[in-house]
C-alpha cells in the first residue's frame, strides 16, 4: 500500500518554492546560558537535515522553539514560508501540523498502540473507517501491523520507538522532528535503525529536521549536516563536506577522529586550492585549504592540518606529492577486528591510525605517508 | 524573575520557559481563557481555605475581647487557670511519646528489614492496623481492657493471676501516653524500615570488604544513611502528639488532666473566646513551623544520598538463639498494638454491658440495632460522616489534581506560594485550625455539614497534593507534548493524556482522603453542632456518657468502612499499562 503520497501535501510546485521551514537569527536564553544564540537556517522540502553536536549545544532547544514548545527571544521561525515564532508571536504547536518523534518515545502507555497512532487523526476528526484504513497502513510502513492491539508495557524499546515514528507519521504531516530518537536503544538495533529511517525518509520524502549527538548517526541520515556548538552553527554541509572538509578545529574533531598537525606555509598555489607546509614534526606535504583561508594565506605563516586515521599509511605512495615520510614513534596499539587502531607520537605530536597491518616498527620507529589529497587546513 | 512580568506572560507553556520580555501579540496569543479560569479558580479556592483562616487565627491572638489590639492577650491567655500545667502536659507527652516510639519502631523496623526472626509479618500487618485505628478508637478499646476496676486484663491479674490491686489503668496520663505511642509508633516503623529496604546492599558490602566487622557497619554505614529517615518520622510523631486531641480529650476528662489541645477546646465552648484560643493555639503553630523548617533544611540536606536497590539475602542478619527473643518482642507488640485492642473492641460492641461476664448468653446485638435506630443520634452521625468523607474526597481529589497540575507544570511566579500554603495546612494543627475555620466562616454556615466540610478539605488537601503531584511528576512532559503535536489542543491534551495517566493517583488520594475524614474528630469537635455530628464526635460523647458499648459499635463501625475503602487502593494501584518514564 502507499501510504504517502508527498506531493497532495506539498504546496503546488511554484517558481520559488518557499523553505518547508526556516530559521533567522535564532536565539533563546535558559537560566544565564544563551541555549541558541544566533541561528540562520533553511531546509528544503523533501530534505534531510541532521542538527549535530555535543550535548548541551542547544539543539533540543532549537527543536522545541520549531516544534512551538518554546518561545523564541529573537528571531522568526517560518513554516512554509509564513510566520510561526517570533519573541512576539507563537503558533501553538497544535497548529503547525508537524510529526515528532521523542526521545523517551512519550508513547501513551494507557492507549494501544492503534490508539497511539491514529490520535493525531481522532482530534482531527477523521471518520472511524478512515482512521482504521490510515492506521493499518502506517503501521504497516513501520512493520508494525500486527501488534496494533498491544499496549506499549507490552512492547520492546525498538517497537516502541516505531510506534512513535508511526505516529508522527500518521496525520501526514510534511516536517517531521526527531530529537535523539535512537539514543535509548541498544547498539546493534540503533545501527540497523539509522538506515532504515534513512529508507523510510527517502520513500516518502518528508522533509526531516533530526537531531543528534552520534556523528555516525547523522552521517548515515542527513542530506545536510549542520554542526553546532555552543548555541551557534559552525558548519552546514554534506556529511562529506562536514567530514573531508571540516571548517574549523571543532568540527574536524566533533565529526570523525582528527589528528591536527602543526607547520609553517612553504608555498601557496590558489588556482589549484592547495599549499605546501613543512611540518613542525619533520616532514612536508600538499594540503587543500578553503578559498577564504588561501586569500590571506602566504609562505612563512602558520597552518593547521587535518589528516584523518584512515588517511596515514605504512605504505609509500607511488606519488608522495613532496613528503618525504613522517618519522613517528609507537606508542601503543589495539586490534578491533576489520583494523589494528595505532597510537603514535610524531615529535610529540599525538597521532592515531588505522591500518590492515599491525606495522613493522624497527627501534619502536617507523615512517608514515599519508594519501595524496588527503591533508586539510583547518586554521 | 525579572520585575516586568504582567499577569499574562506570568502563564507560560513550558517549565522551561524563563523568558520575560512581554510582547503584545505574543501574550495575546498566550492566552488560554480555560487554562487561566481553571487556574485562577484553584488558587482563589485554596487562599480561601488555607490562606484565610491562617490569618485570621492569627490576627484575633492579637486583640482583646473588644477587638481592640493587644499585644497581653498571650499573657492572659496563658495566666488562665490550669493553663500552665496544660503546656507542661503537652511537653511532656510528645517527650514521652516520640522516645517511646522510637524505642519501639526503630528496633522493630530492624528486626523486620534485617533479621531472620520469625513472625516478621506480623508485625507490619499489625503496625498497619494499629495505624488506621484512630486514638479515641484505642480508648475506648483500652478502657475496656484496662479500666481501673473493671478492665477485663485488671480483673484477670487480680482473679487469676493474684494480684491484690489492679495493676493497669488506662485512665491516667501513662494511659494516655501508652495509647499515643500505639497510634504513633507505626509512623517510625514504617519510615525506617522502608529506608533500610532502600540501603543498597553494596554499601555495607563496601565496608565489610574494607575489613569493617558487621556491628561497625551497621553503626558507622547503615545507620547514617537511615538517619533522615529516622528524623522526619520523629518530627511528625512530635507533631503527632502536640496536635493529638482524641485521647486527650477521651482520657483527660475522666482523669482530670488538660493538654493544650482540649484547653482550646474548652475556650471555644459557650461563651467562644476566639482571641483566647487563637492565642493558645499560637505555640503549637510555631512549634510547627519550626519542625518543618528544621525537616526542610536539616533532613533534606541529608537526603542527598537518595538511596535505591533492593534488600539482598546478604543483608540479612541471622540471629542465632536471639531469635526467638526477637520474635517474643514481636509477638508482645502484636498483640498489645493489634490483637488485643481489635479483639476487645468487637467484643465490646455485642457485650451486653461492660462488665459483665464473657460468655455467649451476654452476647447480644442490640448496641449496633440501637446505632442503626432512625430516632437515635447516631444514624444521623453515620449518614453524616459518609456525606462529609464522600464530599471531602471529591473536593480533595479534584483540587489536588489541579493544583498538582499548575504547580508541576504552568511555570509563574506563584508557584511555590501554592507549594508553601499547602503544606503550611499539613502541618497546622487542626485544633488551630479548626478554631481558624470557625472565625472565618461561622457566620456564613453555622451549624452546617459545609462548615466541616471546609475544614476537612483544607486540612486534608495536602494529602491529595502530594499523591496526585507525584503521579503528574513521574509523568514526562513528552507525553502531553506529544499530543499537541498531534494537534490536541491544551484542554484535550488534559483529558487524553494527563488526566488518564494520573488516574490511579487520584483513586488513591481520593480513597485516603475518605478513610481519613472518616475518623477526623478534633475539627468536628469543634465545629459540629446538635444537627451536624459525625461519628467521632458521637464516639466521644458515648465514652463521657459511660456508653461505652455504643462507642466500640460505632467504633467498628468506622473501622470497618475505613478498612473497606482502603482495600479500594489495590484496585487504583494495580497497573494494567506501562511503567510512566
Ligand atoms: N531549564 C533550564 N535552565 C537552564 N539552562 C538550561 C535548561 N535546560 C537546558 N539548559 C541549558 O541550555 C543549553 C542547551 O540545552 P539543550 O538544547 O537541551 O542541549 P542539547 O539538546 O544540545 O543537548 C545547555 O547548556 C543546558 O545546560
Ligand atoms: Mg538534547
Amino acid at each position: 500500500m502507499n501510504f504517502y503520497s508527498p506531493a497532495a501535501h506539498i504546496l503546488p510546485a511554484v517558481e520559488a518554492q518557499p523553505a518547508r521551514l526556516e530559521l533567522r537569527d535564532l536565539r533563546k536564553k535558559l537560566g544565564d546560558t544563551a541555549a541558541v544564540n544566533g541561528i540562520d537556517l533553511k531546509v528544503a522540502p523533501g530534505e534531510s537535515v541532521v542538527l549535530l553536536g555535543p550535548s548541551g549545544c542547544g539543539k533540543t532547544t532549537t527543536l522545541r522553539m520549531v516544534a512551538g514548545f518554546l518561545q523564541p527571544e529573537g528571531g522568526e521561525i517560518h513554516l512554509d514560508g509564513k510566520l510561526a515564532s517570533s519573541a512576539s508571536f507563537a503558533l501553538p504547536p497544535e497548529k503547525r501540523h508537524l510529526g515528532m518523534v521523542f526521545q523517551t518515545y512519550a508513547v501513551w502507555p494507557h492507549k494501544t498502540v492503534a490508539d497511539n497512532v491514529g490520535y493525531g487523526l481522532v482530534v482531527a476528526g477523521k471518520k472511524r473507517a478512515e482512521i482504521d484504513r490510515e492506521v493499518a497502513a502506517v503501521l504497516e510502513l513501520v512493520q508494525l501491523g500486527d501488534l496494533a492491539k498491544r499496549y506499549p508495557s507490552e512492547l520492546s524499546g525498538g517497537q516502541q520507538q516505531r510506534v512513535a515514528l508511526a505516529r508522527a507519521l500518521a496525520t501526514k504531516p510534511t516536517l517531521l522532528l526527531l530529537d535523539e530518537p535512537l539514543s535509548n536503544l541498544d547498539a546493534s538495533l540503533r545501527q540497523e535503525m539509522r538506515f532504515e529511517l534513512r529508507a523510510l525518509q527517502k520513500r516518502i520524502g518528508i522533509t526531516t529536521l533530526y537531531v543528534t549527538h552520534d556523528q555516525d548517526e547523522a552521517l548515515v541520515l542527513a542530506d545536510r549536516v549542520v554542526v553546532m556548538n555552543k548555541g551557534r552553527i559552525e558548519q552546514v554541509g554534506t556529511p562529506e563536506q562536514v567530514y573531508r572538509t571540516p571548517a574549523s578545529r571543532f568540527v574536524g574533531n566533533f565529526v570523525g577522529t582528527a589528528n591536527l598537525l602543526e607547520g609553517t606555509i612553504v608555498t601557496v598555489d590558489r588556482a589549484a586550492g592547495r599549499v605546501s607546509v613543512a611540518l613542525d614534526a619533520g616532514d612536508i606535504t600538499t594540503a587543500r585549504a578553503s578559498a577564504g583561508w588561501l586569500a590571506t594565506a602566504a609562505p612563512g605563516k602558520r597552518a593547521t592540518l587535518l589528516l584523518r586515521p584512515e588517511d596515514i599509511r605504512f605504505d609509500r605512495p607511488e606519488k608522495p606529492d613532496q613528503q618525504t615520510g613522517l618519522d613517528v614513534r609507537f606508542v601503543s596499539a589495539a586490534f578491533l577486528g576489520s583494523r589494528y587502531e595505532l597510537q603514535l607520537t610524531a615529535k610529540d605530536t599525538p597521532l592515531r591510525m588505522q591500518s590492515r597491518t599491525p606495522g613493522s616498527f624497527t627501534d619502536g620507529r617507523v615512517r608514515l605517508w599519508f594519501r595524496p589529497d588527503s591533508a586539510w587546513v583547518v586554521a | 524573575m525579572g520585575g516586568g512580568m504582567s499577569s499574562a506572560t506570568l502563564f507560560t507553556e513550558d517549565p522551561r520557559n524563563v523568558s520575560d520580555s512581554p510582547a503584545l501579540l505574543q501574550r495575546l496569543s498566550g492566552i488560554q481563557p480555560v487554562k487561566l479560569l481553571v487556574i485562577g479558580f484553584a488558587i482563589v479556592v485554596l487562599l480561601a481555605l488555607i490562606a484565610y483562616p491562617l490569618a485570621l487565627l492569627i490576627g484575633y491572638s492579637l486583640i482583646d475581647a473588644q477587638g481592640n489590639l493587644a499585644f497581653d492577650t498571650f499573657e492572659k491567655a496563658f495566666n488562665r487557670r490550669g493553663m500552665w500545667a496544660a503546656t507542661v502536659n503537652s511537653t511532656v507527652l510528645v517527650g514521652l511519646v516520640t522516645a517511646g516510639a522510637c524505642a519501639l519502631g526503630i528496633p522493630l523496623a530492624w528486626i523486620v528489614a534485617r533479621t531472620d526472626a520469625p513472625g516478621k509479618i506480623l508485625v507490619t500487618l499489625a503496625a498497619g492496623i494499629s495505624f488506621v485505628i484512630p486514638s479515641f478508637i484505642s480508648v475506648v478499646s483500652w478502657i475496656f481492657l484496662a479500666a481501673p476496676n473493671s478492665g477485663y486484663l485488671n480483673k484477670l491479674a487480680v482473679e487469676y493471676l493474684g494480684f491484690t490491686q489492679a495493676p493497669f489503668n488506662i485512665m491516667s496520663f501513662g494511659g494516655l501516653v501508652f495509647i499515643e505511642i500505639i497510634g504513633v509508633y507505626p509512623l517510625v516503623f514504617f519510615a525506617v524500615s522502608a529506608a533500610l529496604h532502600n540501603v543498597d546492599a553494596s554499601n555495607e558490602q563496601a565496608a565489610r570488604v574494607l575489613g569493617a566487622g558487621r556491628l561497625r557497619t551497621t553503626l558507622t554505614i547503615t545507620l547514617p544513611l537511615v538517619r533522615p529517615a529516622i528524623l522526619s518520622a520523629i518530627i511528625l510523631v512530635m507533631l503527632d502528639a502536640l496536635s493529638s486531641f482524641g485521647a486527650p480529650a477521651a482520657i483527660g476528662t475522666m482523669a482530670n488532666f488538660s493538654v493544650i489541645t482540649t484547653k482550646i477546646y474548652d475556650l471555644l465552648k459557650f461563651p467562644p473566646q476566639f482571641n483566647y484560643a487563637a492565642a493558645v493555639a499560637m505555640p503549637i503553630m510555631v512549634v510547627t513551623a519550626v519542625s518543618l523548617l528544621i525537616q526542610k533544611y536539616a533532613v533534606r540536606a541529608e537526603n542527598f544520598r537518595t538511596l535505591t536497590g533492593k534488600a539482598s539475602s546478604e543483608q540479612i542478619t541471622t540471629l542465632g538463639r536471639w531469635r526467638w527473643l526477637a520474635a517474643g518482642f514481636c509477638i508482645v507488640v502484636v498483640f498489645a498494638t493489634a490483637v488485643l485492642p481489635v479483639g476487645a473492641l468487637l467484643l465490646l460492641s455485642v457485650l451486653s454491658s461492660f462488665g459483665a461476664d464473657i460468655t455467649l448468653s451476654n452476647l447480644v446485638t442490640k448496641h449496633y440495632a440501637l446505632i442503626f435506630d432512625a430516632d437515635f443520634v447516631a444514624r444521623g452521625s453515620i449518614i453524616n460522616s459518609l456525606l462529609l468523607a464522600l464530599a471531602t474526597a471529591t473536593v480533595c481529589a479534584g483540587l489536588g489534581l489541579v493544583l498538582g497540575w499548575v504547580v508541576e507544570r504552568v511555570k509563574f511566579i506563584g508557584r511555590e506560594a501554592i507549594t508553601f500554603l499547602v503544606m503550611i495546612a499539613y502541618g497546622f494543627p487542626s485544633i488551630a485550625y479548626a478554631v481558624g475555620i470557625l472565625m472565618g466562616y461561622v457566620n456564613l454556615f453555622y451549624g452546617t455539614l459545609t462548615l466541616i466540610l471546609i475544614a476537612y478539605a483544607g486540612k486534608l488537601l495536602p494529602i491529595a497534593f502530594v499523591l496526585v503531584r507525584n503521579g503528574i511528576q513521574q509523568l514526562s512532559t513528552d507525553l502531553e507534548e506529544a499530543a499537541r503535536i498531534s494537534g490536541a489542543g491544551w484542554l484535550r491534551s488534559v483529558r487524553d493524556v494527563t488526566f488518564p495517566l494520573v488516574r490511579g493517583a487520584v483513586g488513591v488520594a481520593w480513597v485516603l482522603v475518605f478513610s481519613l475524614s472518616l475518623r477526623e474528630l478534633s475539627m468536628s469537635a469543634i465545629l459540629s453542632q446538635a444537627d451536624t455530628q459525625v461519628m467521632p464526635t458521637v464516639v466521644i460523647q458515648f465514652i463521657e456518657d459511660g456508653a461505652i458499648e455504643l462507642a466500640a459499635a460505632l467504633s467498628v463501625v468506622i473501622v470497618t468502612v475505613s478498612l473497606s475503602i482502603l482495600g479500594l487502593i489495590r484496585f487504583f494501584s494495580r497497573k494494567k499499562t506501562a511503567v510512566v518514564s
